[in-house]
């Protein structure tokens, strides 16, 4: 929420959007809602690849509008960003604004460069430092009380399956 | 996947090179088969490690034993943690932790109170928050987690940070980097099997992941990935929490641009998050429609 909210902050500065929303992609056909909740009266559908105005986030729940319609999807229909699905696209203007705009981001993005195969592949071991780490070890019950302390109970939850592939191709390609 | 062990046969065939070549090709190819495709490796490690040892084609022209760590077996606990110490150690080498003790203290606590829910008892967790901007988090074998300050600082909640160290911890309970090792110890096996004298060294374990950390660096296989995914959403949503966290941080990802170079490395070794979290949407549908966890915004750490 506060994230969608800084990125609508940071469009209207940074690149003078007239929306105030953040954008998103749909990432799969699905139905808006009128309320986040599946059993509530439908508010229209999205087909894969509409650009959608999120508005709100509330749980598993995005509200987003799409052209005249408004309602609630599920958050997983729904990528972040602009650009439509392959991804690109306002995503480097988003990064450029909110370069711009976060002062806390500029060394982040300027000063450092990233971790690389090259930092990984010289690494040293470093016994010291695995000794600290070692040293801040939560056992099973310090973990139960601290669990308790903020009232988070264990729930039943079954493993998600593997969504079945839509099509099996060859590994080899088109190359037969 | 199919194929992967054929190639690896195929190449140790051309190793070894010798008219004994071809029995122990399909020796291993077997062997990695049997071992590659297991569907319930906890029930019957024990057993399968040991026939497969005193297998007596293995005794013929190469003792397995001298490979260094079982390739036909799975690892044993004992083996698997030695192996993620190394590598996270390691990786320490090359980023230190953030000094900041309530911080680390806390990743633990909520780590832990995670993994709890994994059912894997035979594990150690440890977890440690590192000291780089670079935004990602690794895995290591026998129970060693690490998100970095980078990633760190862009959780809203204890439950975002819950759903980021829920999808590492299953990377070690479905032990998807002890197959990546498993697969390319074996192209290397024969070349450092006259070479790693002290069997049960450090060395031999350093043999076995390559040069540092650089494991760190390699790309699981993208249904490993989403598998972890999958898993992660599960156990944090069965520790209690709001299963939304780990979706959450997928989409603040989606978000950043692409060339930012704080999540190169995550870019490069993970699918792109519109595609994981396209694959949790096939796979969640409807189905936690009813789970009402909580976010724990109130207590989340937030660094200095």
């Amino acid at each position: 929420m506060k994230r969608f909210k800084t990125l609508v902050a940071v469009l209207a500065l940074g690149a003078a959007a007239s929306a105030l929303a953040a954008p998103g992609t749909v990432l799969r056909n699905d139905k808006l809602y009128s309320q986040p909740n599946a059993a509530s009266p439908l508010a229209g559908s999205v087909a894969k690849g509409t650009s959608v105005n999120i508005l709100a986030k509330q749980g598993g729940w995005l509200r987003v509008s799409a052209g005249r319609s408004t309602g609630w999807i599920r958050l997983l229909s729904v990528r972040a960003g602009a650009g439509g699905l392959g991804g690109a696209g306002l995503g480097d203007v988003v990064g450029a604004a909110t370069r711009k705009s976060d002062p806390s981001r500029v060394v982040a993005v300027a000063g450092l460069r990233g971790l690389d195969d090259e930092d990984l592949k010289q690494a040293k071991f470093n016994a010291e430092e695995l000794a600290r780490l070692a040293a801040w070890q939560e056992t099973p019950a310090a973990a139960r009380s601290f669990a308790a302390q903020a009232g988070l109970k264990t729930a039943k939850v079954g493993e998600l399956p593997a969504p079945q592939p839509a099509q099996s191709s060859s590994p080899w390609g088109g190359n037969e | 996947m199919k194929f992967g062990p054929m190639i690896l046969a195929a190449a140790l065939v051309a190793v070894s090179g010798t008219a004994a070549a071809f029995d122990f090709g399909k020796l291993l190819e077997e062997g990695i088969n049997q071992e590659l495709n297991k569907k319930k490796p906890a029930q019957t490690a024990p057993d399968a490690a040991q026939s497969a040892a005193t297998q007596p084609p293995a005794k013929q022209k190469i003792d397995a034993g001298q490979l260094g760590f079982a390739l036909f077996g799975d690892y044993s606990p004992e083996e698997e943690t030695r192996i993620g110490r190394q590598i996270a150690g390691n990786l320490l080498g090359a980023v230190p932790l953030v000094h900041d003790d309530r911080l680390q203290r806390y990743v633990n606590q909520v780590g832990e109170w995670v993994a709890l829910q994994s059912g894997r008892k035979d594990i150690t967790w440890h977890f440690g928050v590192l000291d780089t901007e670079d935004i990602n988090a690794f895995a290591a074998p026998g129970g060693y987690v690490f998100v970095t300050k980078g990633l760190y600082r862009r959780l809203d909640n204890e439950a975002e940070l819950a759903g980021v160290l829920a999808h590492e911890i299953a990377h070690v309970t479905k032990k998807h980097h002890l197959k990546v090792l498993k697969q390319s110890s074996l192209i290397g096996a024969l070349g450092q099997a006259a070479s790693s004298k002290a069997k049960g060294s450090d060395q031999v374990v350093q043999n076995l992941i390559g040069n540092g950390a650089e494991i760190m660096a390699r790309s699981l296989d993208k249904n490993a990935e989403f598998e972890a995914d999958r898993l992660g959403i599960v156990l944090a949503a069965r520790a209690g929490y709001d299963p939304w966290g780990l979706p959450d941080v997928l989409q603040d990802l989606a978000g950043l641009p692409p060339k930012d170079s704080r999540t190169s490395l995550l870019f490069k070794t993970h699918p792109l998050p519109a595609d994981r979290l396209a694959a949790l949407g096939e796979a969640v549908g409807s189905r936690l429609d009813d789970v009402h966890g909580k976010d724990v915004a109130g207590r989340f750490y937030r660094i200095r």
